[in-house]
Protein backbone atom coordinates (compact mmCIF):
# COMPACT_ATOMS: atom_id res chain seq x y z
CA UNK A 1 0.00 0.00 0.00
CA UNK A 2 1.61 3.41 -0.74
CA UNK A 3 1.58 5.92 2.19
CA UNK A 4 -1.65 8.40 0.99
CA UNK A 5 -3.27 4.85 1.24
CA UNK A 6 -2.19 4.20 4.68
CA UNK A 7 -2.94 7.59 5.42
CA UNK A 8 -6.61 7.84 3.64
CA UNK A 9 -7.48 3.97 5.41
CA UNK A 10 -6.13 5.77 9.12
CA UNK A 11 -8.75 8.37 8.52
CA UNK A 12 -11.69 5.51 7.34
CA UNK A 13 -11.18 4.18 10.31
CA UNK A 14 -11.84 6.71 12.48
CA UNK A 15 -14.91 7.28 10.25
CA UNK A 16 -14.32 10.76 9.12
CA UNK A 17 -16.98 11.41 6.34
CA UNK A 18 -14.51 13.79 4.46
CA UNK A 19 -11.97 10.33 4.09
CA UNK A 20 -15.06 8.87 2.68
CA UNK A 21 -15.90 11.64 0.45
CA UNK A 22 -12.07 11.62 -1.19
CA UNK A 23 -12.64 7.31 -1.22
CA UNK A 24 -15.87 7.72 -3.33
CA UNK A 25 -14.58 10.52 -5.87
CA UNK A 26 -11.65 8.34 -6.47
CA UNK A 27 -12.38 4.94 -7.01
CA UNK A 28 -16.43 5.13 -7.72
CA UNK A 29 -15.93 5.75 -11.54
CA UNK A 30 -13.35 2.62 -11.60
CA UNK A 31 -15.63 0.42 -9.19
CA UNK A 32 -18.45 1.10 -11.71
CA UNK A 33 -17.03 0.06 -15.16
CA UNK A 34 -16.38 -2.90 -13.05
CA UNK A 35 -19.77 -3.72 -12.29
CA UNK A 36 -20.79 -2.57 -15.80
CA UNK A 37 -18.77 -4.98 -17.37
CA UNK A 38 -20.22 -7.94 -15.18
CA UNK A 39 -24.01 -7.23 -14.62
CA UNK A 40 -24.62 -4.46 -17.04
CA UNK A 41 -25.99 -0.72 -17.21
CA UNK A 42 -29.47 -1.82 -15.34
CA UNK A 43 -27.95 -2.84 -12.10
CA UNK A 44 -24.33 -0.96 -12.32
CA UNK A 45 -25.42 1.13 -9.79
CA UNK A 46 -27.37 -0.98 -7.65
CA UNK A 47 -23.91 -3.24 -7.07
CA UNK A 48 -21.62 -0.40 -7.16
CA UNK A 49 -24.09 0.68 -3.78
CA UNK A 50 -23.51 -2.84 -2.34
CA UNK A 51 -20.01 -2.54 -2.81
CA UNK A 52 -19.77 0.46 -0.34
CA UNK A 53 -21.31 -0.69 2.01
CA UNK A 54 -19.19 -4.35 1.90
CA UNK A 55 -16.23 -1.91 1.98
CA UNK A 56 -17.50 -0.49 5.25
CA UNK A 57 -18.54 -3.50 6.98
CA UNK A 58 -14.86 -5.25 6.18
CA UNK A 59 -12.57 -1.91 6.58
CA UNK A 60 -11.43 -3.50 9.76
CA UNK A 61 -10.21 -6.94 8.16
CA UNK A 62 -8.73 -5.10 5.13
CA UNK A 63 -4.87 -6.65 5.46
CA UNK A 64 -3.29 -3.72 2.91
CA UNK A 65 -1.59 -6.87 1.06
CA UNK A 66 -2.95 -5.31 -2.31
CA UNK A 67 -3.79 -1.15 -2.65
CA UNK A 68 -7.27 -0.06 -1.26
CA UNK A 69 -7.83 0.43 -5.43
CA UNK A 70 -7.13 -3.00 -6.29
CA UNK A 71 -9.63 -4.05 -2.83
CA UNK A 72 -11.91 -2.09 -3.84
CA UNK A 73 -12.65 -3.30 -7.30
CA UNK A 74 -12.28 -6.70 -6.38
CA UNK A 75 -15.12 -6.68 -3.87
CA UNK A 76 -17.16 -4.81 -6.27
CA UNK A 77 -16.38 -7.88 -8.89
CA UNK A 78 -17.03 -10.26 -6.21
CA UNK A 79 -20.35 -8.14 -4.87
CA UNK A 80 -21.04 -7.83 -8.97
CA UNK A 81 -20.61 -11.84 -9.43
CA UNK A 82 -22.79 -12.72 -6.34
CA UNK A 83 -25.68 -10.77 -8.16
CA UNK A 84 -25.46 -12.27 -10.82
CA UNK A 85 -25.27 -15.64 -9.57
CA UNK A 86 -26.16 -17.71 -12.88
CA UNK A 87 -25.29 -17.44 -16.45
CA UNK A 88 -22.72 -15.10 -17.89
CA UNK A 89 -23.95 -13.17 -19.97
CA UNK A 90 -23.42 -13.94 -23.14
CA UNK A 91 -21.78 -10.18 -24.50
CA UNK A 92 -18.42 -11.04 -24.04
CA UNK A 93 -17.02 -10.04 -27.53
CA UNK A 94 -20.18 -8.69 -29.25
CA UNK A 95 -18.98 -5.84 -32.00
CA UNK A 96 -21.72 -3.01 -32.67
CA UNK A 97 -20.68 -0.72 -35.72
CA UNK A 98 -19.79 2.96 -33.35
CA UNK A 99 -21.28 5.81 -34.63
CA UNK A 100 -18.29 6.66 -36.96
CA UNK A 101 -16.92 2.93 -37.52
CA UNK A 102 -13.67 1.86 -36.99
CA UNK A 103 -10.55 1.10 -39.22
CA UNK A 104 -11.87 -1.58 -40.76
CA UNK A 105 -10.41 -3.86 -43.83
CA UNK A 106 -12.15 -1.36 -46.05
CA UNK A 107 -8.89 1.00 -45.44
CA UNK A 108 -6.33 -1.35 -46.88
CA UNK A 109 -5.20 -2.37 -50.65
CA UNK A 110 -5.21 -6.33 -51.13
CA UNK A 111 -1.76 -6.28 -50.34
CA UNK A 112 -2.09 -4.89 -46.85
CA UNK A 113 -1.03 -1.31 -47.60
CA UNK A 114 -2.96 1.84 -47.03
CA UNK A 115 -5.64 2.47 -49.62
CA UNK A 116 -7.12 5.28 -47.14
CA UNK A 117 -4.73 6.34 -44.58
CA UNK A 118 -4.81 8.76 -42.00
CA UNK A 119 -4.82 12.29 -42.54
CA UNK A 120 -3.11 14.98 -40.64
CA UNK A 121 -5.16 15.84 -37.79
CA UNK A 122 -5.74 20.00 -37.25
CA UNK A 123 -5.00 19.78 -33.35
CA UNK A 124 -2.89 16.76 -32.31
CA UNK A 125 -2.80 17.41 -28.42
CA UNK A 126 -5.99 16.18 -25.95
CA UNK A 127 -6.37 19.10 -24.32
CA UNK A 128 -6.30 21.30 -27.98
CA UNK A 129 -9.32 18.59 -29.31
CA UNK A 130 -10.75 18.33 -25.88
CA UNK A 131 -11.90 22.05 -25.74
CA UNK A 132 -14.26 21.49 -28.43
CA UNK A 133 -17.57 20.67 -26.76
CA UNK A 134 -19.20 19.50 -29.89
CA UNK A 135 -15.87 16.46 -30.02
CA UNK A 136 -16.93 15.66 -25.90
CA UNK A 137 -20.19 15.24 -26.60
CA UNK A 138 -19.23 13.03 -29.98
CA UNK A 139 -16.96 11.02 -27.69
CA UNK A 140 -19.85 10.14 -25.27
CA UNK A 141 -21.84 9.29 -28.09
CA UNK A 142 -19.18 6.92 -29.43
CA UNK A 143 -18.30 5.37 -25.28
CA UNK A 144 -22.00 4.79 -25.22
CA UNK A 145 -22.38 2.85 -28.36
CA UNK A 146 -19.64 0.28 -27.14
CA UNK A 147 -20.64 -2.87 -25.90
CA UNK A 148 -20.83 -2.88 -22.14
CA UNK A 149 -17.49 -4.83 -21.85
CA UNK A 150 -15.57 -3.32 -24.34
CA UNK A 151 -16.54 0.24 -22.54
CA UNK A 152 -15.63 -1.07 -19.08
CA UNK A 153 -12.48 -2.43 -20.18
CA UNK A 154 -11.24 0.76 -22.17
CA UNK A 155 -12.22 2.93 -19.24
CA UNK A 156 -10.23 0.79 -16.91
CA UNK A 157 -7.07 0.65 -18.87
CA UNK A 158 -7.10 4.16 -20.30
CA UNK A 159 -8.96 6.15 -17.68
CA UNK A 160 -8.26 3.69 -14.33
CA UNK A 161 -4.58 3.05 -15.46
CA UNK A 162 -5.11 -0.57 -14.49
CA UNK A 163 -2.50 -3.35 -15.86
CA UNK A 164 -4.46 -6.02 -18.51
CA UNK A 165 -3.61 -8.65 -15.90
CA UNK A 166 -5.50 -7.02 -13.18
CA UNK A 167 -8.40 -6.89 -15.80
CA UNK A 168 -8.49 -10.45 -16.75
CA UNK A 169 -8.80 -11.41 -12.96
CA UNK A 170 -11.24 -8.77 -12.33
CA UNK A 171 -13.57 -9.56 -14.84
CA UNK A 172 -12.76 -13.30 -15.53
CA UNK A 173 -11.69 -12.74 -19.09
CA UNK A 174 -8.77 -14.37 -21.02
CA UNK A 175 -5.80 -11.70 -21.49
CA UNK A 176 -6.66 -12.28 -25.36
CA UNK A 177 -10.40 -11.28 -25.22
CA UNK A 178 -9.01 -8.28 -23.24
CA UNK A 179 -6.81 -7.26 -25.71
CA UNK A 180 -9.23 -7.45 -28.61
CA UNK A 181 -11.66 -5.93 -26.88
CA UNK A 182 -9.32 -3.02 -26.16
CA UNK A 183 -8.06 -3.01 -29.38
CA UNK A 184 -12.02 -2.15 -31.07
CA UNK A 185 -12.96 0.06 -28.55
CA UNK A 186 -9.90 1.96 -28.96
CA UNK A 187 -10.40 1.93 -32.95
CA UNK A 188 -14.18 3.23 -32.67
CA UNK A 189 -12.62 6.02 -30.28
CA UNK A 190 -9.89 6.92 -33.20
CA UNK A 191 -12.55 6.52 -35.64
CA UNK A 192 -14.53 9.47 -33.79
CA UNK A 193 -11.91 11.52 -33.80
CA UNK A 194 -10.47 11.38 -37.39
CA UNK A 195 -14.36 11.69 -38.36
CA UNK A 196 -14.52 15.01 -36.49
CA UNK A 197 -11.32 15.91 -37.57
CA UNK A 198 -11.75 15.69 -40.96
CA UNK A 199 -15.38 17.36 -40.79
CA UNK A 200 -15.77 19.27 -38.20
CA UNK A 201 -18.76 17.40 -36.80
CA UNK A 202 -19.88 14.47 -34.51
CA UNK B 1 8.17 -7.26 -43.29
CA UNK B 2 4.65 -6.36 -41.86
CA UNK B 3 1.88 -4.86 -44.12
CA UNK B 4 0.59 -1.74 -42.31
CA UNK B 5 -2.71 -3.57 -42.03
CA UNK B 6 -1.13 -6.16 -40.02
CA UNK B 7 0.73 -2.83 -37.91
CA UNK B 8 -2.86 -2.00 -37.57
CA UNK B 9 -3.81 -5.06 -36.03
CA UNK B 10 -0.81 -5.01 -33.57
CA UNK B 11 -1.10 -1.60 -32.60
CA UNK B 12 -2.55 -2.11 -29.16
CA UNK B 13 -0.06 -4.50 -28.41
CA UNK B 14 2.55 -2.33 -29.30
CA UNK B 15 1.37 0.25 -27.54
CA UNK B 16 0.58 -1.76 -24.32
CA UNK B 17 3.41 -3.64 -24.67
CA UNK B 18 2.39 -6.83 -25.26
CA UNK B 19 4.34 -8.09 -28.13
CA UNK B 20 7.64 -10.20 -27.83
CA UNK B 21 10.67 -8.72 -28.95
CA UNK B 22 10.49 -10.02 -32.30
CA UNK B 23 7.32 -8.52 -33.36
CA UNK B 24 8.31 -5.63 -31.19
CA UNK B 25 11.25 -5.25 -33.68
CA UNK B 26 9.01 -5.58 -36.93
CA UNK B 27 6.89 -3.23 -35.79
CA UNK B 28 9.42 -0.41 -35.30
CA UNK B 29 11.13 -1.72 -38.21
CA UNK B 30 7.59 -0.63 -40.70
CA UNK B 31 7.27 2.03 -38.71
CA UNK B 32 11.04 3.36 -39.64
CA UNK B 33 10.02 3.32 -43.08
CA UNK B 34 5.87 4.00 -43.28
CA UNK B 35 5.37 7.37 -42.49
CA UNK B 36 1.19 7.05 -42.98
CA UNK B 37 1.80 4.02 -39.92
CA UNK B 38 3.74 6.26 -38.28
CA UNK B 39 1.03 8.77 -38.15
CA UNK B 40 -1.71 6.23 -37.33
CA UNK B 41 0.34 5.42 -34.22
CA UNK B 42 0.67 8.69 -32.92
CA UNK B 43 -2.92 9.45 -33.34
CA UNK B 44 -3.80 6.08 -31.40
CA UNK B 45 -1.65 8.16 -28.60
CA UNK B 46 -3.19 10.93 -28.69
CA UNK B 47 -6.17 8.92 -28.75
CA UNK B 48 -5.31 7.31 -25.75
CA UNK B 49 -4.50 11.21 -24.23
CA UNK B 50 -7.74 12.07 -25.30
CA UNK B 51 -9.32 9.03 -23.19
CA UNK B 52 -7.51 9.94 -20.15
CA UNK B 53 -8.20 13.62 -19.96
CA UNK B 54 -12.02 13.23 -21.09
CA UNK B 55 -13.52 14.72 -17.40
CA UNK B 56 -15.08 12.74 -15.08
CA UNK B 57 -18.86 12.34 -14.97
CA UNK B 58 -20.05 14.10 -12.07
CA UNK B 59 -20.49 11.85 -9.21
CA UNK B 60 -24.40 12.21 -8.22
CA UNK B 61 -25.06 12.77 -4.18
CA UNK B 62 -21.49 12.43 -3.41
CA UNK B 63 -21.83 14.09 0.23
CA UNK B 64 -24.88 12.39 0.74
CA UNK B 65 -22.69 8.61 0.38
CA UNK B 66 -19.95 9.93 2.37
CA UNK B 67 -21.75 11.14 4.91
CA UNK B 68 -23.77 7.58 4.73
CA UNK B 69 -21.01 5.24 4.71
CA UNK B 70 -19.08 8.04 7.78
CA UNK B 71 -22.23 7.43 9.92
CA UNK B 72 -21.78 3.24 8.92
CA UNK B 73 -18.08 3.13 10.20
CA UNK B 74 -19.04 4.90 12.96
CA UNK B 75 -22.01 2.64 14.13
CA UNK B 76 -19.85 -0.44 13.58
CA UNK B 77 -17.09 1.51 16.06
CA UNK B 78 -19.37 1.31 18.79
CA UNK B 79 -21.00 -2.05 18.23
Amino acid sequence: MSGNDVELLTRLLAGEQQAFRELVATYQGAMRAVAYAIVGSRNADEVVQDAWLAVVRNLEGFQQRSSLKTWLLTITANTAKTRLKHNRREVLLDDLPGPHGSVGGERFAADGHWQTPPNAWHEDSPEALLSEEELRQCLEKTLASLSEMQASVLLLRERQGLELEEICNLLELSLSNVRVLLHRARLKVFATLEHFEETGQC
Amino acid sequence: MLSCKELVAHSSDYLDGQLSLRERLGVRAHLAMCRHCRRFIRQMKVTQGVLRKLPDAAIPELDVLAERLAEQRNQSRQD
